[in-house]
């Protein structure tokens, strides 16, 4: 049973993140980077089905710089078999189609059972990646996966749909899915863990090694990031200051007076 | 006519005996001595089975011996909160030592010295002496036994029902009956001995009537009774032997029969005191540095330490733990006396598996062929639920007369819980918080010293410059608001005294000593590196922490790991500058308060005056709580439980805490002095409903009121 | 031209779409020639007089071969429908269907993409708003290079278009499909529990900053004393504390209260989605940057706790 989850390490804005480069890029400083919350069940997702299996492999894969590196050591630790990383500067500001086709070209290879991504990334959200993979791949695919149960190379899968609606369907493997939050408990991994994750393989992989060039892949091939800006805090969202109980105050006469209206 | 004194201040040992009796006798005291013999070892392959890593080095067990027995001859540790027990130990250990060395001075003149070398020295004044003392001592053995009798019969205090928390009724390990029934056979043999002694006494005095009765006052009394009898000397000498052979082979059986009893105590209690660790709970234990590659913790017996195996035969069930325990007080599934029972049974029961075999084998070659693989944690083991209920306070370590480290061992068993996973999963998120961000709280490190900027002075950075105290403020008292209020009054309070300190504003990570006491060690290692990296490169004379937590690892753990600095709780700073004027406050505030010691200023490190002296410099009259000082209550927060949420609808410790102060009558304020208990105990006054009733106040916050009055202290807090 | 996908839903038009036709319609001028909408539905023609909106030019009446929505076959016919009809823009709602298959399309076709986009104007070509940074900032995207680009849009980001006007034609539209690769076992409702949170007046909202499960009850018995029924955020139910018959947010429920109060709720897009209609929202988090803040009415950076207890003394 061989599954690989493709991963992403996500930055996370601190509050004093600056824009820079024009306002087409946030300082870096302003980042904090970790594994993203939906590969953390989809990984654990990937374990549960090896361990059932009684043997298997997990490799986890993703498109990063070195600031993705802690991100895999923790997919080792958490006990994926292998690890891959795939970078090359070109691939700044790739958008996720880009991504998606060089996971692919890495994907490939490996000949999985199963490809498992992320419905989403918490910081791009764009949900796309993984379909993308799968287009790429010709591997059939079912997104978001609140529930998986695997018998003899057919999966019976919940797909989770608005307003608490839920679709069950079946696909045959080898097949892609995107899955959700909530599916499993991921389990913890202690620091000793990922300490000792060092010495698990782990493999770094240029554009070169995967068969793409640049031209395909780079930001240039994409969506153009024109410019990033704040938020507008929207019409009236006015801030209420003062302790917590002047804020009560405050809002228990709004309250009031809209309801009674 | 009083009868003629005997000729020679002696008796006969082995009265009226062939010498085919004799060698009898001596065949089966040989037996004994063997099936003794096996049982230590056996004892001994169970130790055997563990790593003696962390055991004293050579050089220091003359000095620990010495220490360890000198606890046991004063029975300090047994008396402590129950004189009672003091007493009636006392006079069981006392009797039965006595008695028992009596029996090998006896030996030793009848077939050693008097068979082999002609010499009898037990005659004359030495019989005498002799013979006095171990009257009175059997007197003292008896009246012992017969008090501990009355208390588990008659005043029956509830531990000595040997319920255990972790259980349910229905539960095929519910029922305790075996351990009540030992408990009395125990005591009823040890009585049988003493009393046929007695009797053994009386007849022959009644036989032989040799006079100095003096010096058998109690065996004399026992013959006053015999003598109206008017049983002829025929009839006497039956009785005698059979009192003599049923009082020898109980007692030979008795001794045999130690290793393998509750008696076994009588070994493993006091090896366990010698070996005790001084600093148990308060320092706990590295991973060895040959089981660097092996999971962490105890997961079977073959990963304990040698002293914890011993110590699980150390345990007399007395139930000080028991009582001592916030978990087992609020009906939590854990008493520290069922986790050591509940593993001593499973060790055993491995041991029973192994067979005579296995033991020798392992005695002899040391390779744990006595059933290790079995493992500890499981329903019908100990249960996780029964792990996780523990709070580290130490009151299970301070309270054991017998050094048990229950706490510790149960530290270890989470180590290998948490690195399998199997933890709750609120606690699984605030490490992987306190991982990522160096505090509990989640929050942006840069935010740590956003407190000082409500202060109308700056807070110097001593990752900067030098200072002369440097501040190590920690999470609770860096990030919840309520805390926040604390730390600003410290601030002032030393600003205003002139102290030169500083802060290591975003230098500063959690100290790690509730990370290592929820079982993520590596965890703890990581941030306890990164506090002494930068640390090191301070310039300052000592460490002064508002956190009690902070307070232990910094002191006791962090110089295992290469930053060993003095650090002192900020009571006892603000104490001193009470003391020296610079803070002038004194009598100033004339309250009725009730403290509470925090468990890892007071338990773990002693610091129980500083506190005290600064609440009478105030004026204030303190109202001792019952369970006070080393006895303090835990607020429930400890070992990581405050990242765990509490079973719904129980009683809370913080709950029950507030319930036991408000018990004591008119009072103004519940005085605290560590960070987690503002937290614990402002929601706790609330939760029990006791908000008009008694107010919460840091003590930071009295000595600020007394400096600069009340509502001054309200409106800058 | 502009293609607009429709999206169906047992038998329903899923009101999604109307908002795309919005889009659109807003586009038409700027970007030149006509507005079409593509219905992939086992009965696709009955779709059309749902779609009578002055300014869309034509229905592309796909006849789907299984009677619910198939990723792959889906994606096959819009593929076709692309190949064919060559449009300057396709939208799509960003919705669990359309993640099934959208960046399978752009990724097959080469085109511009992208996803949970809340704003689109035209200069040439589609400049596309969405978040970044878990919407803590805001993008603007082009597609230079691509002749075509496929965007999915928010729901809730446009008005709905009222379909008021003319029918408008209907022309079918084959595809050759292959075999489905998933296989339909059924549909289930959601819990529907004790209490309909799509009906309250007044939501008391609580998030991931209540910390523990233990301190539900706290706010169970706030909501009470508010006259409040009590919503959720989607954490709550993952980790098991809460139904998610009481779960606000894009798989949860839809909700347009008189008031709502989210009390420790960062406002994940997600969530977002699901309350942003809400009359009057009122957002307490202790963090400064959290997204509710941009849609929310009034906001306080405060501890939801101390202003939960305050809270309590002015509602007897």
């Amino acid at each position: 049973m061989k599954v690989v989850v493709a991963v992403k390490a996500v930055a996370a804005l601190d509050d004093e993140a600056e824009l820079v480069d024009g306002d087409t890029a946030v300082d870096p400083d302003g980042l904090e980077w970790d594994l993203n919350e939906w590969d953390a069940f989809s990984l654990e997702e990937a374990l549960m089905l090896r361990d059932a299996a009684g043997d298997g492999e997990v490799v986890a894969l993703t498109v990063g710089d070195e600031e993705a590196q802690d991100s895999l050591l923790a997919c080792l630790a958490k006990g994926a078999d292998r690890a891959v990383r795939i970078w090359d500067d070109a691939l700044e500001g790739a958008d996720p189609l880009a991504v998606a086709r060089v996971l692919a070209a890495a994907i490939e290879p490996e000949a999985p059972d199963l490809v498992l991504c992320g419905v989403q990334s918490s910081d791009a959200v764009n949900g796309a990646t993984g379909v993308a993979v799968a287009a790429h791949l010709g591997l059939p695919h079912v997104a978001v996966v609140k529930r998986l149960e695997l018998e003899a190379g057919v999966a019976t899968v919940e797909r989770e749909l608005e307003g608490g609606l839920v679709e069950v369907l079946r696909i045959r493997l080898p097949a892609l899915m995107t899955i959700q939050t909530g599916i499993n408990e991921p389990r913890y991994a202690t620091l000793r863990a990922i300490k000792q994750a060092r010495d698990k393989p782990l493999s770094e992989l240029g554009l070169d090694d995967v068969g793409l060039d640049a031209a395909r892949v780079g930001a240039a091939a994409g969506a153009r990031l024109r410019r990033l800006r704040h938020p507008e805090k929207g019409e009236g969202a006015e801030m209420l200051d003062g302790s917590p109980e002047d804020v009560a105050a405050r809002i228990a006469d709004i309250v009031k007076e809209r309801m009674s209206a | 006519m009083t009868p003629p004194l005997a000729a020679e201040k002696t008796r006969d040992v082995f009265w009226g005996f062939g010498t085919l009796v004799e060698i009898l006798w001596y065949v089966l005291a040989v037996a004994s001595v063997v099936v003794f013999a096996y049982g230590i070892g056996r004892e001994v392959a169970k130790y055997r089975r563990g790593h003696a890593t962390f055991l004293p080095p050579r050089a220091e067990l003359p000095g620990r011996f010495v220490t360890g027995t000198r606890t046991l001859l004063s029975h300090a540790s047994i008396k402590r909160r129950d004189p009672y027990v003091g007493w009636a130990h006392r006079g069981v250990f006392y009797g039965w030592v006595v008695l028992f060395i009596g029996t090998v001075i006896l030996a030793v003149n009848t077939d050693v010295t008097e068979r082999f070398f002609g010499w009898r020295f037990f005659k004359g004044n030495f019989y005498l002496g002799y013979s006095i003392v171990l009257d009175v001592l059997g007197l003292a053995l008896v009246a012992g036994l017969v008090l501990m009798m009355v208390r588990r019969g008659i005043l029956r205090p509830r531990k000595l029902d040997y319920a255990r928390p972790d259980r349910a009724p229905g539960d095929p390990q519910y029922d305790r009956g075996i351990y009540r029934r030992g408990d009395w056979v125990f005591l009823g043999l040890l009585l049988y001995l003493a009393l046929t002694g007695y009797l053994l006494e009386g007849v022959r005095i009644a036989m032989d009537a040799p006079g100095y009765n003096a010096f058998s006052p109690a065996g004399w009394v026992v013959a006053q009774a015999i003598n109206p009898l008017g049983l002829g000397d025929e009839a006497l000498g039956v009785v005698r032997r059979t009192i003599w052979w049923s009082h020898g082979l109980v007692a030979i059986a008795f001794v045999a029969a130690i290793p393998y009893t509750k008696a076994t105590h009588m070994v493993s209690s006091w090896a366990s005191l010698v070996l005790k660790d001084p600093l148990a709970g308060k320092r706990l234990r590295p991973i060895p540095e040959d089981r660097q590659q092996e999971p962490a913790g105890y997961a079977t017996l073959g990963d304990f330490a040698t002293e914890h195996l011993l110590q699980l035969d150390a345990c007399t069930k007395c139930g000080k733990c028991h009582e001592a325990c916030p978990a087992n007080a609020t009906g939590r599934p854990l008493s520290p006396r069922d986790v050591v029972l509940e593993l001593r049974e499973q060790s055993n029961a491995a041991l029973h598996d192994a067979g005579v075999g296995g033991v020798l084998g392992t005695l002899l070659h040391g390779d744990g062929r006595t059933g290790s693989a079995r493992r500890i944690v499981g329903e019908d083991a100990v249960r996780p639920e029964t792990v996780w209920a523990c709070m580290q306070c130490n009151a299970c370590v301070e309270a054991c007369p017998v050094g048990i480290e229950q706490a510790p061992i149960i530290n270890q068993i989470r180590r290998r819980l948490v690195e399998e996973g199997e933890l709750d999963a609120n606690l699984q998120s605030t490490l992987e918080v306190i991982h990522k961000s160096g505090n509990s709280f989640g929050e942006n490190r840069r935010r740590r010293g956003r407190w000082t900027q409500e202060l109308d002075f700056e807070v110097k950075d001593a990752r900067k410059e030098p200072v002369d105290v440097l501040w190590f403020v920690g999470d609770y008292a860096s990030f919840d608001p309520r805390s926040q209020r604390v730390t600003r009054a410290i601030a002032r309070l030393l600003h205003a005294a002139g102290v030169d300190f500083g802060i290591l504003y975003d230098g500063e990570r959690n100290s790690g000593n509730d990370v290592r006491r929820a079982g993520e060690e590596g965890l703890f290692e990581a941030l306890a590196e990164a506090n002494i990296a930068t640390l090191a490169k301070c310039d300052f004379q000592r460490i002064v922490t508002s956190d009690p937590h902070s307070l232990n690892t910094l002191r006791n753990e962090y110089p295992e790991l290469g930053g060993a600095w003095t650090v002192a709780h900020h009571t006892t700073l603000l104490l001193e500058l009470i003391d020296s004027g610079a803070l002038d406050v004194r009598d100033r505030l004339a309250y009725r308060v009730t403290y509470h010691d925090p468990c890892y200023l007071g338990r773990h490190n002693g610091g129980y005056d500083a506190p005290r002296a600064i609440l009478r410099a105030l004026g204030c009259s303190l109202i001792e709580m019952p369970r006070n000082r080393d006895n303090s209550f835990c607020c429930g927060a400890g070992g990581g439980r405050i990242w765990i949420p509490d079973p719904p609808g129980a009683e809370r410790p913080s709950e029950n805490r507030i319930r036991e102060a408000v018990g004591l009558g008119e009072l103004d304020y519940f005085v605290v002095s560590c960070p987690k208990d503002v937290t614990m105990y402002e929601d706790a006054i609330k939760t029990t409903g006791n908000a008009q009733r008694l107010e919460l106040r840091e003590l930071t916050e009295l000595i600020e009121e007394a400096l600069v009055g009340a509502p001054a202290a309200a409106a800058v807090g | 031209m502009i293609l607009v996908i429709a999206e169906t839903r047992r038998g329903e038009l899923r009101p999604v779409t109307l908002e795309l036709v919005t889009a659109a319609l807003g586009l038409k001028e700027a970007a030149g020639g006509r507005v079409a909408v593509a219905v992939i539905d086992a009965d696709a023609s009955s779709f059309a007089g749902a779609l009578a909106v002055a300014g869309v030019d034509e229905v592309l009446a796909v006849s789907a071969s299984t009677p619910h929505f198939e990723a792959h076959h889906t994606q096959r016919a819009v593929e076709a429908l692309i190949e064919a009809e060559q449009p300057a823009l396709v939208l799509l709602g960003h919705t669990i269907d359309s993640m099934g298959f959208g960046s399978a399309v752009a990724a097959r076709l080469g085109l511009g993409f992208a996803s949970d986009v809340t704003a689109v104007s035209w200069d040439g070509g589609p400049i596309a708003t969405r978040g970044a940074y878990g919407g803590k900032l805001v993008a603007e995207l082009d597609f230079p290079g691509h002749e075509r680009t496929l965007l999915t849009v928010r729901a809730g980001a446009f008005d709905p278009a009222d379909a008021a006007g003319a029918e408008p034609a209907v022309r079918l539209f084959d595809v050759a499909f292959d075999p489905p690769l998933t296989e339909h076992i059924e549909f289930r409702e959601a819990a529907t529990g004790d209490v309909d949170i799509t009906k309250a007046d007044f939501l008391l909202s609580i998030g991931r900053g209540i910390e523990d499960k233990d301190n539900i009850a706290q706010f169970e018995e706030l909501a009470e004393r508010l006259g409040a029924t009590l919503s959720v955020s989607r954490p709550l139910v993952d980790a098991g504390w809460m139904s998610n018959a009481r779960q606000v947010g894009q798989s949860g429920k839809t909700v347009q209260p008189k008031v709502y109060l989210a009390l420790g709720i960062s406002g994940a897009v997600q969530h977002l989605a699901g309350m942003q209609k809400a009359d009057t929202i009122i957002a307490v988090n202790t963090d400064p940057d959290a997204p509710i803040f941009g849609v929310a009415h009034y906001g306080a950076v405060a501890d939801l706790f101390d202003v939960a207890e305050a809270l309590e003394q002015h509602f007897a």
